[in-house]
C-alpha cells in the first residue's frame, strides 16, 4: 500500500468506526481511495526527462551516547565496522563470497583483506547453494562463517541448505552438532531500477522456518548492533541489508562495537490511535506517513521497528493492541512492500489474534 | 608473413601480470594455460575404457601385486573382518524387526562394508566423517556401541539424537560422525567448510565425505568439489557407486566415465578403486588422507561396489533387477568373503572360529536388540528444545500447551512409552 493511501485508509477507519460502521479493514483497500489524496503537488515537467524513484527521506537518530566515541557512517560503512570488530576480536572468523575480496560490490567488506588476510577475507566460486554449505561445515567445525550472498534475489539456490539444514542442525542431532556461528549477510530491497532481480525482500520465505533467525536493520547504527549481535548469536542468522540505504543512510555510529538485542521490537514512535510496524527502509516511509496523519487526519499513530522477522517481538507487538481506542487487531496496519501474495505482514496480523 | 597480433593495452598486462611481446603467438587468456590447435577436433569421453579400477587382491582374497600389500597386523585385519560381519548381523536382525513393525524403517549396508571399513581404518580417530546414510560401518570401525545404534533406530531415551530423526539417522560427536540428514548431497559442501576450517586451525586433520553416485548427480556436489579445488581444502570425497539410485541404474544416472571422471575437470586428483577389496579402499584413503593434510589439496575416491540390499525398507529391488544379478555379487564378489579367504590363507581364521563367531555376534545383536525394545521414548517436552541453543518464547508456549493438553487428555496417548 503507497503510504498517502495507508494514511487516508487509518483516518477513514476512524471515521466509519464513529459512524458505527465495522468491516474489515481489507475491503477499505479495495475501496479505490483517490491516488495524490495528500501528496504535494508535483513540480513542472522538464522539457529533459529525468530518472523518477519512488521518495522516501531516512531519517537518522539521534548520536547514541553510551557506546563511545562515534563516526559519521552510512549504512554499508556501519557493516564494514562490524566486520572488522568481528574479525578483531574473534580469530576463527572468516567472511567469503562472490567479490568480497576486492571489497564487495557494494563495499562492505573494503579493506578487511589487506587488515586480515587473504585465508580470513576471500571470493569463492559463483555457487550460492555452495557459499552457505561451505558456511555451514565452517560453523560445524567450530568457527565463525560470514558469508555474504551478492543479493537477496540470488539465496534461493541456497534454500535448502539454509531451510534443511541449518535450521535444522542442532535439532536434528540432538544438540550434538550446530553451525550457530553461521551468519548470511545480503543486500535486499528495492532501489528504485533493480527491476525483478535486484530489488527482491524474500524474508517472508523464512518467516515461517523455525531454526535461523532473519534480521533487517533500518540504518547504520541499528546495522553494526545488530549485524555484531548476529555474527554472536548461538544460530544461524540470516541479516538482510536495504541496499538503498547504504548510501543514502547517513548517522553517527559507535566506533567500538556493540549489541542490539535481536527478537526486540522498538517502539521509535509513541502513539494511541493505530499501530504502524514496519521493517528495514519503510520505517521511514511509515515515519513520515505517521507525521502526515497526525496533521492532516488528526490520528496519533505508534510506530515499531520489528528488527527481527523470527523469532519476532510477539509481546511488544501484541502489547500495544489491547490499547484503549484499538477495537481489534484488525486495526494493525503492516505496512510493507506491497507484496500481497502469503508476506510476512499476514502472518503478524493472524499470529497477533491472541 | 605471419599474422599480426593486435596489440594489448597498458591495462591488459598489468592484470595479467606479464609482460606481451606483440611478437608473441602463444594464448594469453586467463582462462586456460594451454596451447593453440588448428585442427578441428572435439575431444571423445572415454566411457569405453574408462578410467582403471585399482586393487589389492583378486576375488579370491590373494593379492596380486606383493607390493602393494599393506601388510596389516593380524589384529587389525580381524578387526576388519569382524566389524564388516557383525554389521552385515546388525542389519539382518534389525531390517527384520522394521518388517516385524518393531522400527519404522531401516537401511542395509550389504555389499558396502568394505568401503566402510577399509576408508575407516585408513583415517586417524579424529578426523571429521560427513555421512549420507549408507556408511554405518564406519562408526562400527570408531566402536559405536550397539546399543546407541539400536538406540536411534528404535529412537528411544538412549539415542543421542533424542529421538527425532528416522532410522539410520546415526551421529556421535564424540567419535567425530556428523549426524546423518536425510537430503542428499548437502553433505558435501558442508564437509568443505569443515575442511578449510580445519586447515586454518592447524589440525592436522582430514575431512571425509562419503555419498554415493547418485548423489553425485546433486548440484551440492558439484559446489563442493569446486569449492575445496578453489579454496585448497584437506578434504577426501569418498563416492560409492554401488550401481544404484534407488531403482536407477548408472546407465541413467550419468554418461560420463562414473564420478573419477569428474574430479580432474575441477583440478582434484582422482582415483578409482575396487570398493569390496578392502585392501585396495583402505591404501587409497591411507594416501589420499597423507597427502590431503600434507599438500592442502582434496582427493576424489570412487570406490566401485555394488548395492546387494533393497535400497531401503520401502524398497524391493526385484522390481527393477534380476535376483541373478543379486546372487553374482553375494557368491562371487563380496567384501567379506573375499578378506574371509584372506585370512584364511594366512591361516589367520577358519571355519570354527567362523561358527564361534557368528554365534557371538549374534548373540550381542540380539541383547542390545531386545533392551533398546525395553527402553522408553524420550519426553514429548523435547519436541522444543534445541531448534534454538535457546528456547524462544513461542516455543515455550507450545511446550506448555502440549504439557497441558497430555495432562486432561493424556489417556488418548501412549504415555505408558514414553518417559515424563
Amino acid at each position: 500500500m503507497g503510504m498517502a493511501a495507508t494514511a487516508a485508509t487509518a483516518g477513514r477507519l476512524l471515521r466509519l468506526r464513529a459512524a458505527g460502521t465495522e468491516g474489515p479493514w481489507r475491503r477499505l483497500r479495495a475501496a479505490g481511495l483517490p491516488r495524490g489524496f495528500l501528496q504535494p503537488a508535483s513540480a513542472d515537467g522538464d522539457a529533459a526527462q529525468r530518472r523518477q524513484v519512488a521518495h522516501f527521506t531516512f531519517q537518522p537518530d539521534p548520536e547514541p551516547l553510551e557506546y563511545g566515541q562515534t563516526q559519521k557512517m552510512n549504512l554499508f560503512q556501519a557493516v564494514t565496522s562490524a566486520l572488522d570488530n568481528s574479525l578483531a576480536k574473534d580469530p576463527t572468523a572468516v567472511i567469503f563470497g562472490e567479490d568480497v575480496a576486492f571489497g564487495g560490490v557494494f563495499r562492505c567488506t573494503v579493506g578487511l583483506r589487506d587488515k586480515y588476510g587473504k585465508d580470513r577475507v576471500f571470493n569463492t566460486p559463483l555457487c550460492e547453494q555452495g557459499i552457505v554449505g561451505f558456511g555451514i561445515g565452517i560453523a560445524v567445525a567450530g568457527a565463525t562463517a560470514i558469508a555474504e550472498i551478492q543479493f537477496a534475489d540470488y539465496i534461493f539456490p541456497a534454500f535448502d541448505q539454509i531451510v534443511n539444514e541449518a535450521a535444522k542442525y542442532r535439532y536434528r542431532s540432538g544438540d550434538l552438532f550446530n553451525c550457530g556461528s553461521l551468519t548470511i549477510r545480503s543486500p535486499w530491497g528495492c532501489v528504485g531500477h533493480g527491476a525483478l532481480y535486484h530489488s527482491q525482500s524474500p524474508e517472508a520465505f523464512f518467516a515461517h522456518c523455525p531454526g535461523i533467525k532473519v534480521v533487517i536493520p533500518r540504518s547504520p547504527f541499528q546495522a553494526k548492533g545488530l549485524l555484531l549481535s548476529c555474527i554472536e548469536d548461538k544460530n544461524p542468522c540470516i541479516f538482510f541489508e536495504p541496499k538503498i540505504l547504504y548510501r543514502a543512510a547517513v548517522e553517527q555510529v559507535p566506533i567500538e562495537p556493540y549489541n542490539i538485542p535481536l527478537s526486540q521490537a522498538e517502539v521509535i514512535q509513541e502513539g494511541s490511535d493505530v499501530t504502524l510496524v514496519a521493517w528495514g527502509t519503510q520505517v521511514h516511509v511509515i515515519r513520515e506517513v505517521a507525521s502526515m496523519a497526525h496533521e492532516k487526519l488528526g490520528v496519533s499513530c505508534e510506530v515499531i521497528d520489528l528488527r527481527t522477522i523470527i523469532p519476532w517481538d510477539v509481546d511488544t507487538v501484541c502489547k500495544l493492541l489491547h490499547h484503549p481506542g484499538f477495537f481489534s487487531s484488525d486495526s494493525t496496519f503492516q505496512c510493507q512492500h506491497p507484496l500481497p501474495t502469503g508476506n510476512f505482514p499476514t502472518h503478524l496480523i493472524l499470529n497477533s489474534k491472541l | 608473413m605471419g599474422v599480426s597480433s593486435p596489440a594489448f593495452s597498458p591495462q591488459h598486462s598489468q592484470r595479467q601480470q606479464q609482460h606481451f611481446s606483440s611478437l608473441d603467438d602463444k594464448p594469453q587468456f586467463p582462462g586456460a594455460s594451454a596451447e593453440f590447435i588448428d585442427k578441428l577436433e572435439f575431444i571423445q569421453p572415454n566411457v569405453i575404457s574408462g578410467i582403471p579400477i585399482y586393487r589389492v587382491m583378486d576375488r579370491q582374497g590373494q593379492i596380486i601385486n606383493p607390493s602393494e600389500d599393506p601388510h596389516l597386523p593380524q589384529e587389525k585385519v580381524l578387526k576388519f573382518y569382524k566389524t564388516m560381519t557383525l554389521l552385515n548381523t546388525m542389519d539382518r536382525i534389525l531390517y527384520e524387526s522394521q518388517r516385524q513393525g518393531r522400527i519404522s524403517f531401516y537401511m542395509t549396508n550389504y555389499g558396502e562394508e568394505g568401503t566402510h571399513v577399509g576408508s575407516a581404518a585408513a583415517l586417524d580417530n579424529t578426523d571429521l566423517v560427513f555421512g549420507q546414510y549408507r556408511e554405518a560401518g564406519v562408526l562400527m570401525y570408531r566402536n559405536y556401541p550397539l546399543e546407541l545404534f539400536m538406540a536411534q533406530c528404535y529412537g528411544n531415551v538412549s539415542d543421542l539424537g533424542k529421538g527425532r530423526q528416522m532410522p539410520v539417522h546415526y551421529g556421535c560427536r564424540e567419535r567425530h560422525f556428523v549426524t546423518i540428514s536425510s537430503p542428499l548431497a548437502t553433505q558435501i559442501p558442508q564437509a568443505v567448510g569443515a575442511a578449510y576450517a580445519a586447515k586454518r586451525a592447524n589440525a592436522n586433520r582430514v575431512i571425509i565425505c562419503y555419498f554415493g553416485e547418485g548423489a553425485a548427480s546433486e548440484g551440492d556436489a558439484h559446489a563442493g568439489f569446486n569449492f575445496a579445488a578453489t579454496l585448497e581444502c584437506p578434504i577426501i570425497f569418498f563416492c560409492r557407486n554401488n550401481g544404484y539410485a534407488i531403482s536407477t541404474p548408472t546407465s541413467e544416472q550419468y554418461r560420463g566415465d562414473g564420478i573419477a571422471a569428474r574430479g580432474p575437470g575441477y583440478g582434484i586428483l582422482s582415483i578409482r578403486v575396487d570398493g569390496n577389496d578392502v585392501f585396495a579402499v583402505y591404501n587409497a584413503t591411507k594416501e589420499a588422507r597423507r597427502r590431503a593434510v600434507a599438500e592442502n589439496q582434496p582427493f576424489l575416491i570412487e570406490a566401485m561396489t555394488y548395492r546387494i540390499g533393497h535400497h531401503s525398507t520401502s524398497d524391493d529391488s526385484s522390481a527393477y533387477r534380476s535376483v541373478d544379478e543379486v546372487n553374482y555379487w553375494d557368491k562371487q564378489d563380496h567384501p567379506i568373503s573375499r578378506l574371509r579367504q584372506y585370512l584364511q590363507s594366512r591361516g589367520w581364521w577358519d571355519d570354527e572360529q567362523e561358527k564361534a563367531w557368528r554365534k557371538q555376534s549374534r548373540r550381542k545383536v540380539m541383547e542390545a536388540f531386545e533392551q533398546a525394545e525395553r527402553k522408553l521414548k524420550p519426553s514429548p517436552s523435547l519436541l522444543f528444545s534445541d531448534v534454538y541453543q535457546e528456547m524462544p518464547t513461542q516455543l515455550r508456549k507450545q511446550q506448555e500447551s502440549l504439557a497441558r493438553h497430555l495432562q486432561t487428555y493424556g489417556e488418548h496417548y501412549p504415555l505408558d512409552h514414553f518417559e515424563k
